[in-house]
């Protein structure tokens, strides 16, 4: 079908003639019918067409979320994607989760029963709970400080972690209100249900220091790639538990300096052995407890390296003898016992953090702290 | 240019001046002289609201987000790292905030997941955490986006019945507004001046066509 006669089927169905279907000549009709002139007319249907064309693509345009010159207006934009160098917690955030931490911890400390319980594992984590357990227990048997470093008012913040990964951790320091040596506190959590807990709590030992970390801002990281350091932190730590075996075990070139923390150890167990040799043996083992070492990156590429040794005196009873233990109040608040016929045994956490350098040289003690949390003797 | 050419050249410009001009009034009318912006959606659906770093962090000003609870119950309003808060929110029955129209003044919410939403007032990921009875207020900065809002009940309650409210403000768009629908107004008076124009001439060589023809006569 033609141009024409669709012009002609069209006019008949409209019942009107192939003329009036022209174009110019409606267009005319409808200028006169409506008493204005025929240029008149187009300007207008004209303005009409572009009017309603326009309306409806601005309305599209307007309607469409993200696509529309309003949202350009308005300047919204594409969001910004995660950094994975941003730091997860505020500076304010930190401070509020260490006070209210270490408010716990002293309150874990200082109350009874229930009330203690609940603190204590609203501050403390894994071992940092297992520790401080054994402490409340032992309080009593167990020499006092003066004050609690946990009383402090203004604890440092030292560092906090970068990127979004877990574990997360929190390192500051405290110093008891009445001087002495501070103490460094290691907080972490495992993911993002976990609220942020004491691992561990560890005195210094003079006359160490703790080089700085980055800046809080940029947060600091955990060390991945131990290639960097002078020794890897596992490394270090499985030594430094060898080398405080008892019966002793050389340990060739050690990566760690000497420190007044493992002599102490030592000394102690060659003392027990001694005093102990005519009814029994004693012996001494140090072993990493697993998941408990965190490698912290500090600013000068060394690291701060925490981590907890757990120490099992075995005393095995010589036969015909039976032991009076009654002298050790901390076994027989353990245990219960004050004799012992066969065996017996006492669990130690060491808690330790080293200044592990960053390309040579040896690890240093930064701080060390030993707590017994547990006994058991038949 | 032909006169027909340039006839249709200003009808075209006036349409688009007019059209400037009553779409841009109308958005400074509805920004008003503070250049704020406004959004709104309700969410009938139990189970947490949360506003996206895709909505959240899309502009580069501070964001205020109103919760309401039309049963006057408690409103608790948090704010952390986008990770972190999807992470705590798993797959828990949660509203999600998927769009803002504008200048509708609405949000579209998707609903998802099921199941109530755990304890989530032990967790440390909170930037910023609040609890008001009946209705509660956040501006949340993009200092730290990407992040997200998440809106709950503050107790072992599921959320119904809120209503949640976005609103940024720049004064700047305001102008920018008022710029635009003065630059339609500008052009469509332009234009129709020359349409104007363009009859009288048309008119007027209508007359002097006339007059001559009864000379030539």
């Amino acid at each position: 079908m033609n141009r024409h006669e669709l012009m002609a089927k069209g006019a008949a169905a409209l019942r009107l003639r192939r003329e009036d279907m022209r174009r110019r000549d409606l267009i005319t009709k409808a200028a006169s019918a409506l008493g204005v002139r025929r240029d008149d007319l187009v300007r207008v249907v004209r303005v009409m067409i572009v009017t309603v064309v326009g309306v409806v693509g601005v309305a599209m345009i307007i309607s469409v979320p993200g696509w529309g010159a309003t949202h350009a207006l308005l300047g919204i934009h594409k969001a910004p994607t995660a950094k994975a160098s941003t730091v997860p917690l505020t500076v304010d955030q930190a401070k509020k989760i260490l006070t209210r931490s270490l408010t716990a911890a002293y309150l874990g400390e200082t109350k009874d029963g229930a009330a203690s319980n609940t603190a204590l594992r609203a501050a403390y984590t894994k071992q940092g709970l297992r520790g401080a357990g054994g402490r409340v227990k032992l309080a009593s048997v167990q020499p006092a400080v003066a004050t609690s470093p946990l009383e402090a008012s203004q604890p440092k913040l030292l560092a906090v972690s970068r990127g979004f990964g877990y574990p997360r951790f929190i390192v500051a320091q405290t110093v008891a209100p009445d001087g002495g040596v501070p103490t460094l506190h290691l907080l972490t959590t495992p993911n993002a249900e976990t609220p942020y807990r004491i691992s561990m709590s560890v005195e210094m030992v003079p006359p160490a220091t703790v080089e700085p970390f980055d800046r809080l801002s940029q947060g600091s990281s955990l060390v991945t790639n131990s290639a960097a350091l002078a020794v890897a932190p596992a490394k270090l730590l499985s030594l430094y538990a060898a080398q405080m075996a008892f019966p002793a075990k050389a340990i060739s070139q050690p990566p760690f300096a000497a420190d007044s923390f493992s002599v102490q150890m030592r000394e102690g167990a060659a003392g027990v052995a001694k005093a102990v040799a005519s009814q029994a043996t004693f012996t001494q083992v140090h072993k990493v407890v697993p998941d408990s070492l965190y490698a912290v990156r500090q600013a000068s590429g060394d690291a701060l390296v925490f981590g907890v040794i757990e120490r099992t005196d075995l005393f095995t009873v010589k036969k015909d003898q039976n032991v009076n233990t009654a002298a050790n109040k901390a076994f027989v608040l353990l245990t219960g016992k004050k004799v012992v016929a066969r065996k017996a045994s006492i669990t130690t956490l060491e808690f330790v953090v080293f200044a592990d350098p960053r390309s040579s040289g040896k690890a240093t003690l930064v701080a060390a702290r030993e707590q017994i949390v547990a006994g058991s003797g038949s | 240019m032909p006169a027909s050419t340039r006839r249709a050249l200003g009808a075209v410009v006036a349409a688009l001046g007019i059209i400037l001009v009553v779409v841009w009034a109308w958005i400074v009318v509805k920004l008003g002289p503070s250049g704020e912006a406004s959004f709104s959606a309700t969410s009938k659906s139990p189970g947490a609201m949360v506003i996206p770093s895709d909505v959240l962090n899309a502009v580069d000003v501070p964001v205020h987000v109103t919760a309401t609870r039309r049963d006057g119950g408690p409103v608790r309003l948090t704010v952390a790292q986008s990770t972190d808060a999807r992470a705590i929110l798993g797959t828990s029955a949660v509203s999600t905030v998927s769009a803002v129209r504008y200048p509708a003044g609405t949000m579209d919410l998707r609903v998802s997941g099921a199941g109530a939403l755990a304890d989530i007032t032990r967790t440390d990921v909170w930037r910023v955490a609040l609890k008001e009875p009946g209705s509660a207020v956040m501006v949340v900065d993009q200092v730290r986006a990407p992040e997200t809002v998440v809106v709950t009940s503050g107790d072992a309650t599921a959320l119904t019945d809120v209503t949640l409210t976005l609103s940024w403000a720049e004064r700047a768009w305001f102008f920018e507004a008022l710029a635009i629908a003065t630059l339609g107004a500008v052009l469509a008076a332009f234009a129709m001046n020359d349409l104007w124009q363009g009859r009288v001439t048309t008119a007027h060589g209508d007359v002097v066509g006339a007059d001559t023809s009864e000379v030539t006569a």
